[in-house]
């Protein structure tokens, strides 16, 4: 039966299990409807089995999950209907073009879809006649999320939409999501990239082994959790890092002359630069900033977001 | 089941397959292809004839004449060697496999049986053979033949026992016809089972099917529209095979009910058992050793290139377990032999194995990630 909620998804206790591995530990929380719903995490935290068990594909070991008021082990049939799903590592059929494919999801929805609204939304108006095979990493990702809006669904699940794409390719990627956020829809965006969370969500939880570790607006978090400001100093002389750890501050250097300094207050800044000048070393430029989503899984998990951390741009 | 959704499916299936030329090339060429090398080669077989050299050290009007009754009855296109050259070294030299030597005096000895009556007047006819040529033992069985029949003929007595020929069939058949059902059945398992298996393992490895769980598409809609897919194929190629059969080799084959019947259980029996090799392939690289697997000793031991009896006992008892060998027997008694009967035993037993094969395929195809 379906039951009326102003949550679109509520996860309680729910634990996945693959043998004797916990991939999801009694894991709980709620997703409003119209919001942008993140779950960020590293590879392996187990975002992706949460997110296919409340997409239906995969079956809980306990717990409940219920989406837009139906159980989601109970009402696959009911609920397909109403949801958009862009999996992980995204793809279709190689030699059917973007607009065939459209018309396939179309009528397995059996809906009539405005199609050309829909390739309009995604931008790939002059993409139409190419078959799939054909298409960038980018545009196929944004045929895949015009896919998951075929029938017009009321939660749309985004399981990594930018992994592996280039900066430009997900930058226009981001902006079809914000499209979405703009019309109000429900979205529930898997993602190991902190901006992305930043920039889209109205609520991230961090997922890390399997457990819940923080959740709240991106806002929150860092207020919460990294109350600092992050200077970042570049090609620096070899004198800077001396003044620098002798001002009793914690340095992060970097094999390209750049160090980053963790500052508690805007007026340990300005002591920092004038330490440097007053010792007549050099820097060829600054950044301060407010710490993001990045500190903060830092600080509360001890590990990397991804794998590799980006380097800091030498100018 | 839903007819909208098991439409769309086909219409992608049929498209995916039209704009991949070398699929197209393969499925519809190659059985024609097979069809054509395999026809000509038995065809010229029908109507063979051998290659003879002769060396004839007579030189007469009457070893020439014998020589000329020889060509016609072994049905031999003789070429002349020269009478002065040694016999053995022109078989090594020339790699002809066979040299007849007709020896001097060959006239005199036949007057002398013939005019006088010499009943103890011979001649040796002297077979200068390569032992290593695979095809010598024919031609020489034939020679003897031939030979029999020369001196019997030069007897003058009507021989004692004659051979009669009474068939068993209604018709006489043509290697060709026995040949193109087998080829039907043949490409039509290997269309069912390499179409499953690549199809499905490439579109689950590229998560397209987890992606189509996240839609109203169910798993008997999927199944039902590859076996109509695969059941589409088969009849287009098999229309294929059949038109350039009665074109090229005037083929004379019983097209009726039976056709389709044995060309959809044919599609059942093989899109099943694919199924159930889906479940154990992981990668699409593999799908394809895993189809070759089956599918090449199920042509090969079947009998649908040539009769089963040819094989040793074992390989025949073998034979008589695989399902294809009951799709050609069932083609071939409708096709060929006109023998309802024996298209109804074999028809029922595809049948049982495809319905078989199919239900469990089913039950072996993963929809959901059911871990």
């Amino acid at each position: 039966m379906t039951r009326e909620t102003e949550y679109a998804i509520e996860v309680d206790r729910l634990t996945k299990r693959y043998g004797d591995f916990p991939a999801v530990n009694d894991i709980s929380f709620s997703v409003s409807k119209g919001e942008v719903f993140a779950f960020l995490g590293p590879n392996g935290a187990g975002k992706t089995s949460t997110v296919e068990i409340i997409e239906t594909i995969r079956m809980p070991t306990s717990g409940k999950v219920t989406l837009l008021g139906m159980d989601v082990t109970k009402k696959k049939h009911e609920i397909v209907h109403r949801i958009g799903v862009l999996p992980q590592a995204f793809s279709s059929f190689d030699r059917i073009t973007v607009r065939e494919t459209l018309q396939y999801y179309s009528r397995l929805f059996s809906v009539k879809t405005d199609l050309d609204g829909l390739i309009e939304l995604v931008n790939l108006g002059d993409k139409t006649k190419e078959q799939y095979k054909n298409l960038s990493g980018g545009l196929k990702q944004r045929l895949g999320i015009a896919i998951a809006l075929v029938n017009d669904p009321e939660v749309v699940f985004l399981d990594e939409p930018t992994t592996g794409l280039d900066p430009l390719a997900r930058h226009e990627v981001w902006e079809v999501l914000l499209g979405l956020k703009k019309k109000g829809k429900t979205v529930f965006l898997t993602t190991h990239y902190m901006e992305e969370a930043e920039l889209l969500a109205d609520t991230v939880a961090i997922i890390s082994k399997g457990k819940i570790i923080a959740m709240g607006s991106p806002g929150e978090l860092i207020e919460d959790n990294a109350n600092y400001l992050a200077l970042t100093l570049r090609s620096v002389d070899e004198k800077v890092l001396e003044i620098v750890q002798k001002l009793g501050f914690g340095t992060v250097p970097d094999k390209h002359k750049n160090i980053r300094i963790r500052v508690e207050q805007t007026y340990d800044v300005q002591k920092i630069l004038q330490a440097i000048k007053d010792a007549g070393a050099r820097y060829r430029s600054l950044d301060v900033r407010r710490p993001n989503l990045e500190e903060v899984f830092l600080k509360l998990t001890g590990e990397a977001l991804r794998e590799e951390l980006p380097e800091m741009e030498a100018e | 089941m839903n007819v909208r959704i098991i439409s769309a499916n086909l219409v992608v299936k049929l498209l995916s397959f039209y704009r991949e030329k070398t699929t197209m090339f393969f499925t519809f060429a190659f059985p024609i292809i097979l069809i054509l090398v395999f026809g000509t080669i038995f065809m010229s077989q029908d109507s063979m004839e051998y290659r003879l050299s002769v060396q004839d050290l007579d030189q007469t009007n009457s070893s020439a004449e014998s020589i000329k009754t020889l060509a016609k009855k072994g049905k031999f296109k003789i070429t002349s060697v020269d009478p002065a050259v040694d016999a053995v070294q022109y078989v090594r030299d020339s790699k002809v496999n066979l040299l007849l030597v007709v020896p001097r005096g060959y006239a005199a000895s036949l007057m002398q049986r013939i005019i006088f009556n010499d009943y103890s007047s011979s001649v040796t006819i002297t077979y200068v053979y390569d032992p290593s040529s695979s095809s010598v033992q024919t031609k020489m069985q034939i020679l003897n033949a031939a030979l029999a029949g020369i001196n019997q003929g030069m007897s003058g007595r009507a021989p004692f026992i004659r051979s009669a020929e009474k068939s068993i069939l209604t018709k006489k058949y043509r290697f060709i016809e026995f040949f193109v059902p087998g080829i039907i059945a043949m490409s039509i398992m290997t269309m069912s089972l390499f179409g499953t298996v690549d199809s499905d393992t490439e579109l689950r490895q590229k998560g397209v099917i987890r992606k189509l769980s996240t839609t109203p598409i169910t798993r008997t809609d999927w199944i039902l529209s590859n076996v109509l897919y695969q059941f589409i194929l088969a009849v287009i190629s098999t229309l294929a095979m059949l038109l350039v059969s009665y074109a090229v080799f005037d083929v004379n084959l019983h097209i009726d009910a039976w056709l389709p019947v044995f060309i959809l259980l044919d599609v059942f029996a093989f899109v099943g058992t694919g199924m159930i090799l889906t479940r154990f392939v992981k990668e699409a690289q593999s799908a394809a050793a895993a189809s070759n697997a089956i599918s090449y000793p199920m042509m090969f031991l079947a009998g649908s290139f040539f009769p089963i009896e040819l094989m040793p006992g074992l390989l025949q008892t073998i034979a008589k377990k695989l399902p294809l060998y009951y799709v050609n027997e069932g083609l071939r008694a409708s096709m060929v032999f006109e023998d309802n009967m024996a298209a109804l035993r074999s028809a029922a037993i595809i049948g049982v194995y495809a319905a078989v094969v199919f239900i469990l395929g089913i039950m072996a195809t993963k929809w959901e990630e059911n871990q």
